[in-house]
């Protein structure tokens, strides 16, 4: 199914479509799948539900992502600490406990 | 929390659809699942607001709640659609990296992680550095040697380079404890302690000794042994040497890493034969210059 077609079916009408492709909040050639249409229903989450403006859309997502940037890096950082030998982890945990 | 929309909403009974809204939005702005995405229980909370508006932003559903012909139940949503459970996986185009970015120098274990796009190389982990301890004489340290040095799992050659001094740590590379997830194995840092030498000392790549020299020696001059840590060579001593005078032999010293070496200085100690000598007496009682006072002058 064309792209158009999906993001339209998410109640998404075309000019807006293309506004929040002009603003960055989703991709252009971004393929139109369930992450891309949770993304859509956010953004409307954001404007309709809970009232937010276009410049608190664009302060939002623009954190959100940072911090979904952030999660990414210490998800990752965790599966390869929990691959590490015991004990070097234990030395790990005790100096964060420390604060070092 | 209450069961009661109003409650829910935290505004009264009398409350207007703006009222309501208000209040709605404004725990929204803080509730959403999406704003929270490390909450799980944000979902439970969220619901429980959405289904009070939902009820109280209703005219009519609104009117007969309030009448009390229907309860707030049954109001639930069903599941949405949220960015969170997608946002972040590796296929995530829109996670920024800008906010940490800051962290990651080249040089650092942490960049592995931090880099858009997540290059899921696995992390790996230098072996940690060992210490050790080698004693080893003067000679040995000056000249170079291999020792052989025993460890928990095994021995390893231990390579003294020469000139090597008390105190210098040698790192051996990789010969330290096992690399994890491929990386490579630490080093062993070996310090060195150097026994005294006898006869030698050392100042930096000089080597000092005492040069014993018999009476003729020092006053007449003449050829004598001196030992070296590279062995013997002959050294001339100018004739009227005095006792306590420096000579340099050079070039005889601790070899340097350029491969050029040190000097040794041998300071002469006069020595008198081991038994008495009644003809030194003799000619020393008939020496015109044994009026010679070497303290005179000095107060």
């Amino acid at each position: 199914m064309p792209r158009r077609t999906i993001f339209l079916q998410a109640g998404l009408g075309e000019a807006r479509l293309e506004a929040w492709v002009a603003e960055g909040w989703i991709g252009r050639d971004t393929a139109p799948d369930e992450a891309e249409l949770a993304r859509i229903a956010l953004i409307q989450a954001l404007t309709e539900e809970l009232g937010v403006n276009e410049a608190g859309v664009d302060v939002a997502l623009g954190l959100l992502d940072q911090l979904h940037g952030l999660r990414r890096a210490l998800r990752q950082m965790q599966a390869e600490l929990d691959r590490l030998p015991p004990p070097l982890r234990t030395a790990l945990i005790e100096a964060a406990r420390r604060g070092d | 929390m209450s069961d009661d929309p109003y409650a829910r909403l935290g505004v009264g009974r009398d409350a207007s659809a703006d009222d309501i809204k208000r209040a709605y939005r404004k725990l929204a702005r803080k509730l959403h699942p999406d704003l929270n995405p490390g909450d799980k229980t944000a979902e439970e909370r969220f619901k429980q607001i959405s289904a009070a508006h939902d009820l109280l932003s209703d005219a009519e559903k609104r009117a007969r709640f309030d009448r009390g012909e229907i309860d707030a139940s049954g109001q639930e949503r069903p599941t949405q659609r949220r960015w969170r459970d997608h946002a972040g996986s590796a296929r995530d185009s829109y996670a920024s990296d800008s906010g940490f970015a800051d962290f990651a120098d080249d040089d650092d274990v942490l960049s592995e992680f931090f880099s858009r796009g997540g290059r899921r190389a696995g992390m790996r982990v230098k072996g940690h550095d060992l210490a050790g301890e080698l004693r080893i004489d003067f000679l040995e340290a000056v000249n170079g040697t291999t020792r052989r040095l025993g460890l928990p799992d095994g021995a390893v050659d231990v390579v003294v380079p020469p000139g090597s001094a008390d105190g210098q740590v040698l790192r051996l590379r990789g010969k330290g404890a096992p690399g994890w997830g491929g990386g490579p194995p630490g080093d062993l840092l070996v310090t060195l302690s150097v026994a005294p030498h006898p006869r030698f000392t050392r100042e930096g790549d000089d080597i000092l000794l005492d040069l014993p020299v018999s009476i003729p020696e020092a006053v007449l001059g003449g050829k004598v042994e001196v030992p070296t840590p590279a062995g013997a060579v002959m050294l001339s001593v100018p004739p009227g040497s005095n006792a306590g005078s420096r000579l340099r032999v050079r070039g005889r010293g601790v070899p340097r890493a350029d491969g050029s070496r040190g000097d040794l200085y041998a300071t002469l100690a006069l020595v008198l034969p081991e038994q008495p000598d009644a003809a030194l007496e003799d000619f020393l009682r008939g020496w015109a210059g044994r009026g010679y006072d070497p303290r005179k002058g000095r107060g």
